[in-house]
């Protein structure tokens, strides 16, 4: 236990000496993303829209979408848009070690700046995609096309840590996987599917059967999403106490995200 | 004080070699259920045992073979790979990038590079815009600096790779064969550099197989042999052991053994004056060599013969029994011949020997062993080649 520590301590210290170094890689991996598209950054805003929009249809024609809610558009966007960080988080983070074998085999600095780096790049973006939320959601209120309210916007600073530090660190433990198991990301597509179903992104928490709904918030994507629905909707939260049980699994996670990659780190290089 | 930039302590690095290339969960489960491991095909000791010290200021240059195990120790020192036996201390500021140019991105520009270099090495970005413009100017890429590296040339690139490299000015510098690259201006320039380097009193440690220049910049070389330390010792000295081991590899190459198999030397034992079995002569002593042999058949008058080459694969001394005129009648079921040199003065070094058994007319090769013996010949006496009994005269001089 006290090794762990040491080694969490380690790793904060080692990225706080490399603060330039994170600094570069995460403004290469923005720049690399978006040198070669036209459309540049506004993919990342398009694809979450697509999706959005093959949803509404999909579930207007399966009947779901309940005339009259005017909360079910918004309660979509929120829900796509904050699921589309987490699984573009983890897509590249997979090959954030992998990807970079010349960098790991041929020079010295802390590992973890790469998986780091990914998800910092990644959460650059995420920012940009709530803006576009929060403009979104200013135009329904103003417009009166949805009752919308923002007394719980300052939600939104920990639901966005706490949805950062759930990414990290999977995505630390992912990419420490890929090195050792090259079918990892077969299992991740996998997984992530089943995620997003068993998560309420494109559904409300009620629509789960009661009896389960105290279980869903062991998911902790259940515990962000609800907050975040809370925030830009302004819808109350129900289960304060589930939520923070959320919170607290998705912090459980980061911080052995970083225990493990710390500790599995020096075996890169044999490995490739 | 301590005045060693490197120490190495008996450190060893073994690699597991793994069929079918990487591993997956799916053959892991497979394994586990199976209880075997079908992923490690064997195991690998890339270094054995290695153990040296470098003083600071001090050049080592590390030569040997493809395969000898150079990068791995590098890697080593370097920090990116760990000894899996064995400990490796180092003091002072150390240039962190193995191979020049390793790292670069293609997709950024040259100046982003740069920085994204010196960053690595933990440097701060006003560090490096401090260094930029000298980096520009000894890549001789100003032109080039703003444009994406994967339109740069590769001898542009191990330029930049070395100008980054030694701008950063570490306390260590460690150099993977970046003298086989460039222009010859550019690699007198990356010379003086290091030139530079060793007079501003900076460790270096140089891997290269252009040995006269690997002689000229070190102070000292390392010659690794399959993963174990050769030798240490100076540069020339160091040189002519792995030129002599280079020779060495290349005459065992030439071993061979072939023949009508009708009579087959199944063994030679060499021995001295004294009949003490050995492969350590003396020059001037005496070469005894019994040549145990097999037949199938019986043959009539063959002829045995010998020849002793140089490690260069040059015949020294050659001989048989038809020049001699020994005549062996027959040989039948199995035998021994004794070959004896009375008086084996080659030179100093290492040869190789061969022997045969052939017909009369030399058309009808029974067997012949072609350099399967070595043997160490020393000398006090320093001539070359085979010692002929010479006399100088002086006479008297002209008017």
């Amino acid at each position: 236990m006290n090794d762990n520590l040491s080694r969490m301590w380690k790793a904060l210290a080692d990225i706080d000496k490399h603060r330039d170094l994170l600094a570069i890689m995460v403004g290469r991996n923005l720049k690399i993303r978006y040198k070669r598209s036209v459309l540049g950054f506004f993919w990342s805003l398009l694809n979450p829209l697509f999706f959005i929009l093959i949803y509404a249809v999909f579930l207007k024609i399966l009947k779901c979408y309940k005339a009259g809610d005017q909360l079910f558009l918004p309660m979509l966007v929120t829900g796509v848009i904050t699921w589309q960080f987490l699984a573009m988080c983890l897509n590249d983070s997979l090959y954030s070690i992998l990807g970079n074998a010349n960098l790991v085999t041929k020079a010295v600095f802390p590992r973890i700046i790469l998986p780091l780096s990914m998800a910092i790049g990644n959460l650059v973006n995420f920012l940009f995609s709530i803006l576009i939320i929060l403009c979104y959601v200013i135009v329904l209120k103003i417009g009166h096309f949805a009752p919308v309210s923002f007394v719980f916007l300052g939600l939104l600073p920990l639901a966005v840590a706490t949805h950062f530090a759930l990414c990290l660190g999977l995505g630390l433990i992912l990419c420490c996987l890929n090195v050792f198991f090259r079918d990892t990301e077969h299992i991740l597509s996998v997984g992530l599917l089943a995620w997003f179903f068993l998560t309420p992104v494109i559904y409300y928490l009620s629509d789960i059967p009661a009896e389960y709904q105290r279980l869903a918030f062991l998911n902790p994507m259940t515990g962000i999403i609800t907050t975040y629905r809370s925030a830009f909707l302004g819808v109350g939260i129900m289960a304060p106490r589930l939520v923070f049980l959320s919170f607290a699994i998705a912090w459980g996670i980061c911080i052995a995200g970083i225990a493990f990659f710390q500790r599995v780190q020096k075996r890169f290089v044999d490995e490739f | 004080m301590d005045d060693s930039a490197i120490q190495v302590e008996h450190a060893s690095k073994k690699f597991k070699l793994r069929h079918g290339g990487s591993r997956t969960l799916k053959a892991m489960v497979l394994d586990y259920v199976r209880h075997r491991d079908s992923a490690v095909n064997r195991e690998f000791w890339a270094l054995k045992d290695v153990c040296f010290e470098v003083k600071k200021g001090e050049t080592l240059g590390i030569i040997g073979a493809n395969g000898a195990g150079k990068s791995t120790l590098l890697a080593l020192i370097s920090g990116t790979m760990e000894p899996t036996v064995g400990s490796i201390r180092t003091s002072g500021s150390m240039s962190s990038l193995l191979e020049l140019g390793a790292g670069f991105h293609p997709e950024l520009t040259g100046r982003e590079n740069v920085f994204l270099y010196g960053a690595i090495m933990g440097l701060s970005r006003k560090q490096m815009k401090e260094r930029l413009e000298a980096i520009v100017e000894f890549s001789e890429l100003s032109k080039w600096i703003d444009e994406p590296v994967k339109h740069y040339s590769s001898g542009m690139y191990i330029r930049l790779g070395f100008a980054v490299a030694v701008e950063v000015d570490p306390e260590i510098l460690l150099i993977d064969e970046v003298l086989a690259v460039g222009d010859a201006s550019f690699q007198r320039k990356c010379l003086d550099r290091m030139k530079d380097f060793k007079t501003r009193k900076k460790t270096m440690l140089i891997i290269s197989h252009d040995l006269p220049t690997i002689m000229a910049v070190s102070d000292r070389i390392l010659f690794l042999e399959q993963g174990c330390v050769h030798g240490i010792g100076t540069p020339s000295g160091m040189v002519e052991e792995y030129h002599e081991f280079v020779r060495r590899k290349q005459a065992l190459g030439a071993k061979r053994v072939w023949g009508t198999q009708e009579a087959v030397i199944e063994g030679v034992e060499l021995s001295n004056g004294a009949g003490v079995r050995t492969d350590m002569f003396k020059s001037g002593e005496t070469l005894m060599a019994k040549i145990c042999y097999k037949t199938t058949r019986p043959i009539e008058r063959p002829v045995f013969g010998f020849a002793i080459s140089d490690l260069n694969g040059k015949v020294v001394y050659g001989n048989n029994t038809q020049i001699e005129k020994v005549i062996v009648p027959r040989i039948e079921n199995a035998g021994e011949m004794i070959l004896r040199i009375e008086k084996m003065s080659a030179a100093q070094g290492s040869y190789m020997l061969s022997f045969s058994i052939h017909s009369e007319d030399h058309l009808t090769n029974y067997c012949r062993l072609e350099n399967t013996l070595e043997i160490k010949v020393t000398s006090d006496a320093q001539f070359e080649g085979c010692y002929m009994p010479c006399v100088w005269r002086q006479e008297a001089g002209r008017p």
